[in-house]
């Protein structure tokens, strides 16, 4: 026997374990029914019950490989088949040299790798700004640090310059 | 004598009141029934008064399909720093501002922050080749500098759902300093775990994820929800409808009911490539928790991320586990962090009653204390 036959039969056995598990299981939920309490209680109390154990059986049987399988089966199965239809519409649009969405999809495309090729351009010009500015922050930095060093002493040497100026003033003062 | 008669009237008034309680009972559903046949022809008209969205607003920025609402509160704002909802890119937005009562979005305006919230758009075909990296270093950072630069403020308070907060996280991680704190709701982020079926399904052994692109492009609104309604089959399909039908009667049940009914099945296709990356990078091989999650020319590093985080989920959720969303605590760098998990759904976490009543306003009070 083959591997997808096995498989199919495995699938088969799955949802077949599905269904007596479920009904099994709401058995057991039946049997709990106590005829004192008001009907629409009894029935509301028991279709909770029912339904939360079908809840359980069927997200146990999602986990399942073999449900995995069968819905890895079925995805691949429209994908296949909405391939086919394209590709025989891309042939009808070629013969009428129409565009067909593979050719707009083209066009998206070159567009995208356009508009990428430019922000990474723009991007890294962006990161080389950045470095200037940063390199021109330093330098202005190295500038602020100098003037300031140089500006006391400019200071002591005004004063200097100064000094022998009130000398003279006070000099000249007398013959005033 | 007494003692041989007394056992059988009592049975016999047992029996009788049975009987009065079962008579009545019927008595009961059969009003009740015919209540709920009465209001059968109103649920159109209810259905048309459904509001997408409550709180007043005004749209502020615009980009592509993306738009950036502005909630306009009573007064001022308190704060300067602005807040910023981001949502998934599976469903519309409207679900944070659901209705009067069911309303995040409502909550922070009212305790006074510049709130905006962000509506990714429905992608069109031409959107197909949209990265995550377009949607974190493009339109989100786009939001954060004009967000920023109309507040006059540095930073910014997000708050991601869902894949809206795997995406802020994303942000975060990239541009921290633009971030002042994080607020994270029901937000996947380690996706080892195979508690949720959705991690179950996207295993490597079973979806081709690049066939299933290549061929879709971008992925149907439908797919996503049937995958959805898949995750709870019963509940969704069975339950549901038979609740609706035992409480049609009662307005506020009602009303309820369809507000998230309408948001539920209001699906937009998500943008092949992202839907791509994050079931490859995210869903397969787990990237964000190894701190190896590529973003364009970025790798998403988590430990980058320093601001204060509050990280809510929720305990029964059957989209994003807690295991999915716990993680991120212990995988960052802030000090400041805390966790909250709450007794609700995925959804329930949001608009529930008791959320609402007891979990926001702590939420609320979280950011309130963090931002300036």
């Amino acid at each position: 026997m083959s591997d997808n036959m096995n498989k199919g039969f495995d699938q088969v056995a799955a949802f077949q374990r599905l269904w007596t598990d479920s009904f099994a299981n709401m058995a057991s939920v039946w049997s709990q029914f106590t005829p004192g309490s008001p009907p629409s209680d009894e029935i509301r109390k028991m279709r909770g019950g029912m339904l939360k154990v079908l809840a359980e059986t069927w997200d146990e049987y999602m986990r399942t490989p073999q449900f995995m399988e069968m819905m890895k089966g079925s995805l691949n199965g429209a994908i296949d088949l909405k391939r086919m239809a394209r590709d025989g519409m891309n042939r009808v649009h070629e013969q009428f040299e129409n565009p067909s969405k593979e050719d707009i999809d083209g066009v998206l495309m070159a567009i995208r790798h356009v508009e990428r090729r430019l922000l990474d351009r723009l991007e890294g010009l962006d990161d080389r700004v950045a470095n200037l500015d940063e390199k021109i922050d330093k330098v202005d930095q190295r500038i602020a640090k100098q003037e300031h060093a140089i500006e006391p002493r400019g200071q002591t040497s005004k004063n200097k310059a100064e000094k022998p100026a009130a000398t003279t003033a006070a000099k000249h003062s007398p013959s005033i | 004598m007494s003692t041989t008669t007394s056992p059988n009237i009592d049975k016999k008034t047992s029996d009788e009141a049975d009987w009065e309680a079962w008579q009545t009972s019927f008595l009961n559903e059969a009003f009740t029934n015919l209540r709920r046949f009465t209001s059968i022809p109103f649920l159109a008209e209810k259905m048309e008064r459904v509001r997408k969205g409550v709180t007043p607003r005004e749209i502020i920025y615009e980009e592509d399909r993306l738009k950036v609402y502005h909630y306009i509160g009573e007064g001022e704002p308190r704060f300067k720093t602005p807040l910023c909802f981001v949502f998934a890119l599976v469903n519309r937005p409207y679900i944070m501002d659901l209705k009067e009562g069911r309303s995040i979005v409502a909550n922070y305006v009212k305790a006074g922050f510049d709130t905006y919230l962000i509506d990714w758009g429905t992608p069109t075909r031409a959107e197909r080749f949209l990265t995550t990296d377009d949607y974190v270093n493009g339109y989100l950072l786009n939001v954060v500098q004009h967000l920023r630069e109309r507040n006059g403020s540095d930073q910014v308070n997000l708050l991601g759902y869902c894949m809206g907060g795997t995406l802020s996280t994303m942000f975060t991680a990239i541009h921290q300093d633009l971030v002042k704190n994080l607020v994270l709701l029901a937000t996947g982020i380690d996706f080892s775990t195979r508690e949720g079926l959705i991690n179950l399904w996207t295993d490597p052994r079973f979806f081709d994820v690049d066939k299933f692109v290549d061929t879709m492009g971008n992925i149907p609104a439908e797919f996503l929800q049937a995958a959805f309604l898949m995750l709870k089959p019963i509940a969704n399909l069975v339950e549901k409808p038979i609740n609706l039908m035992e409480n049609i009667h009662r307005d506020e049940f009602v009303d309820d009911y369809l507000h998230m009914e309408t948001w539920l099945n209001d699906n937009i296709p998500v943008p092949g490539e992202v839907y791509r990356e994050f079931a490859k990078y995210l869903f397969q091989q787990n990237l964000l928790t190894k701190n190896r999650m590529p973003l364009g020319r970025h790798i998403v590093d988590l430990r980058k991320i320093t601001c204060p985080l509050l990280n809510l989920m929720a305990r029964n959720d059957d989209l994003v586990p807690c295991s999915q969303t716990e993680p991120l605590n212990d995988l960052v760098s802030s000090t400041d962090k805390e966790k909250i998990i709450w007794p609700a759904g995925h959804i329930g976490l949001a608009v529930s009653g008791r959320a609402q009543k007891d979990l926001w306003p702590r939420a609320v009070d979280w950011l309130v204390q963090r931002t300036d």
